[in-house]
């Protein structure tokens, strides 16, 4: 092949259009002639170069994806279609979730329903009433003071029969025994800092409710803090009696 | 094949070439902002149209020749039509084989770089429809001569004679920016 006949063919070749035939008599060509040689080196130059320049271009991924999406809906791309349906149902958890949270009582409210329930049968009555006296205050251990007995709700509804040392849970507690309209009704009053023992209640009182209410048993359960001091009150009466009671406590020495 | 194999294999196929669709469309479209709704078109109906296509076709120049139906329509409808040119007689097509200037190219490119770049965006905007598609389906698209002739419906003698324009054109704008980079 002459010269004038390979650079006719050159072009064809750098795009891979030529029969073997031809593209072997090129290839020989190239290899004796260096003025070919050079023009086929050049051009081949050119190729890279306007070929780096035209693909040139970042993919944009996010409008592929979108693409792809249309063609071949993914499995989150059906999720996504079911996503009413999943928020339902995750009301529907959540809001059960609510009711068996709201409907479980209190560790506080359990803690004390059995407390309240003696003095209801008559098993517990009170040991004094008035001032505490020195042989139980020294059974305090410190984690309890004689301020504790000193709550009474100003509501006339209620009559105190006395208090006692008790414990709930471990926790040295006082009991103040008594009755609102003729109904048995307990007052549970212990420090503030014994309240990690019922961490249900603790978060409860802890995330604003100024009264946190449950129901153990039969019986109705309310508490708050007052001072240093968590107060609660159970019985078998209304909740908003109950609640009513603690918003009139006072303290006889306060 | 069931839908969701047929939906993989589509994908398989089209995730190979998406940056030479992107690449080929941006530099096709009359209007740039029109580029993504026909890549988007364009894939749409060639998934549609997938249980029509057979193995032994390029599924490159299958998708490049709906893409560049594609690109023609929105054209069109911003008042721009395809020109192509005739075919080109088989005596003619050894002008467009051979090399008309190649001892004039530059030895060392990256001299050019910025110059280059600049005088090739305008000369590429110079070229006239069939001469653009012709030259990014051979340089994107890697689409054999046979291929960009059924993809566009011209002649291969026409795909010859727009491709070795295109080139010239391409090869003007370089010795503009050689000539540049001497003053």
């Amino acid at each position: 092949m002459k010269c004038a006949e390979v650079r006719k063919f050159v072009r064809l070749y750098l795009d891979s259009e030529l029969d073997a035939k031809h593209s072997f008599e090129v290839e020989q060509h190239l290899e004796s002639c260096a003025e070919c040689a050079g023009l086929f080196e050049a051009e081949k130059k050119f190729d890279e170069r306007l070929g780096r320049f035209l693909r040139h271009g970042q993919m944009t991924r996010p409008f592929w994806k979108k693409i792809e999406a249309l063609v071949a809906p993914r499995p989150f791309a059906k999720a996504k279609i079911l996503w009413p349906l999943a928020l339902a149902a995750s009301l529907v958890i959540a809001a059960g979730t609510v009711l068996v949270a709201r409907s479980r009582p209190l560790d506080l409210a359990n803690a004390v329903e059995e407390c309240h329930s003696a003095y209801v049968h008559q098993i517990t009555t009170p040991e004094f009433s008035g001032a505490v006296p020195t042989k139980i205050a020294q059974q305090f251990g410190g984690r309890l003071d004689t301020a504790a007995f000193n709550y009474r709700p100003s509501e006339p509804g209620f009559t105190s029969s006395g208090a006692r040392l008790c414990h709930v849970g471990g926790v040295p507690v006082a009991l103040i025994l008594g009755h609102c309209a003729e109904t048995p009704v307990s007052m549970i009053v212990f420090r503030k800092s014994e309240l990690d023992h019922f961490p249900q209640t603790k978060r409860k009182l802890e995330s604003g409710d100024p009264i946190a209410c449950s129901r153990s048993g039969r019986y109705q359960f309310a508490a708050r803090f007052i001072d240093d001091h968590v107060v609660c009150i159970v019985g078998d009466r209304p909740r908003p009696v109950l609640e009513d009671l603690l918003k009139t406590l006072r303290r006889a020495d306060g | 094949m069931d839908r969701e194999e047929q939906r993989d294999r589509f994908l398989s196929l089209l995730r190979p070439i998406e940056r030479g669709l992107e690449n080929y469309s941006r530099r096709m479209v009359f209007d740039r902002r029109d580029s993504e709704d026909a890549l988007q078109n364009a894939v749409l109906r060639a998934f549609r149209a997938f249980d029509r296509y057979h193995d032994d076709a390029s599924f490159r120049a299958w998708m490049f020749k709906i893409l560049t139906n594609e690109i023609f329509a929105i054209n069109r409808k911003r008042g721009r039509v395809a020109e192509f040119e005739i075919a080109v007689e088989p005596e003619e097509m050894e002008e467009f084989a051979g090399l008309e200037f190649a001892s004039e190219m530059p030895i060392s490119w990256e001299t050019l770089a910025d110059a280059l770049d600049e005088e090739l965006v305008t000369a590429l905007q110079s070229l006239n429809d069939s001469e653009r598609a012709v030259l990014l389906m051979r340089a994107i698209g890697d689409l054999r001569y046979r291929e960009i002739s059924e993809c566009l419906g011209i002649p291969l003698g026409s795909v010859m004679g727009n491709l070795s324009r295109a080139r010239q054109k391409m090869r003007d704008a370089i010795l503009r920016a050689r000539k540049r980079s001497l003053l």
